[in-house]
């Protein structure tokens, strides 16, 4: 096994370890917290194949903005939930996926993974103005429906 | 030889700690946490595209869209969960009376 493989493993060791943190505790900031970490990890996966640039997308955007709002909404709404049991039919479900899964993985996992080569900014911005132009229409729409939603309920409140 | 594999194994294991947190969660926060986990197991089903040099743009492309949309969802999640609190004073599931199956 060479490093890269061995790099990886650990990644994905603490990477599996910080999510079983979000199931396994009880209190949602620290859930809120763990959730954080493995998405930190997962975007460092990235960067064992030479994609700095979806790293620091996942980490300014994903982890920075929404991942920071989420630990923030968790501290503020900080209280216990009760423990709920999970129905036992959900098994069959999850067993599918995962025969599914492994199938997928053991017709594939031979695929060389290599380093990916480095993104072309300047030839992304040209193949992709349009659908950048798209998400930051996207994001003001959804800011305005926001801020129309809020007017709305205020004005039921009152 | 089996990157492949350890990155495919890890994003099958947090989608489904991510399906089982959702399932087990009684409060809104708790299942942002879980649909943000989710959204981590899809960024890491995109690496392996990344290593076919003739998709590492389509690659990019595709995982910008999917950082934006999934952030803009969730940004609207978290105003929802701040406006079912100011009408309601609780964020349970319970409290959500509108939309999904009738239990």
């Amino acid at each position: 096994m060479d490093n890269v493989s061995l790099i990886l493993l650990a990644l994905g060791s603490v990477t599996i370890l910080s999510s079983l943190g979000v199931l396994l505790s009880r209190d949602n900031f620290y859930s809120a917290l763990y959730m954080a970490l493995t998405m930190i990890f997962i975007a460092t996966m990235f960067t064992v194949f030479n994609i700095q640039s979806a790293f620091i997308l996942i980490a300014f955007i994903f982890i920075g903005a929404v991942g920071i709002v989420t630990v923030a909404l968790a501290a503020v709404f900080r209280y216990v939930p009760r423990k709920v049991p999970v129905d036992k039919l959900w098994i069959i479900p999850t067993i599918l996926t995962i025969a599914v899964l492994a199938y997928t993985l053991y017709k594939y996992a031979t695929f060389n993974l290599s380093a990916a080569s480095s993104v072309d900014i300047a030839a992304f911005q040209s193949q992709y103005a349009l659908a950048v132009v798209f998400l930051i229409c996207l994001m003001v729409l959804l800011m305005i429906s926001i801020v129309k939603m809020v007017r709305r309920e205020e004005v039921c409140l009152k | 030889m089996f990157e492949v594999a350890i990155v495919m194994i890890t994003a099958m294991v947090v989608l489904l700690i991510a399906y089982l947190t959702a399932i087990s969660s009684r409060d809104l926060i708790r299942l942002l946490i879980s649909l943000e986990m989710m959204f981590g197991a899809v960024f890491l089903a995109l690496i392996p595209v990344f290593s076919i040099p003739e998709m590492t743009n389509t690659a990019f492309g595709v995982l910008v869209i999917t950082i934006f949309t999934s952030s803009s969802e969730l940004l609207v999640l978290i105003a929802s969960i701040v406006l079912l609190n100011r009408m309601t004073r609780d964020i349970s599931t319970d409290v959500v009376s509108s939309g999904g199956d009738v239990l």
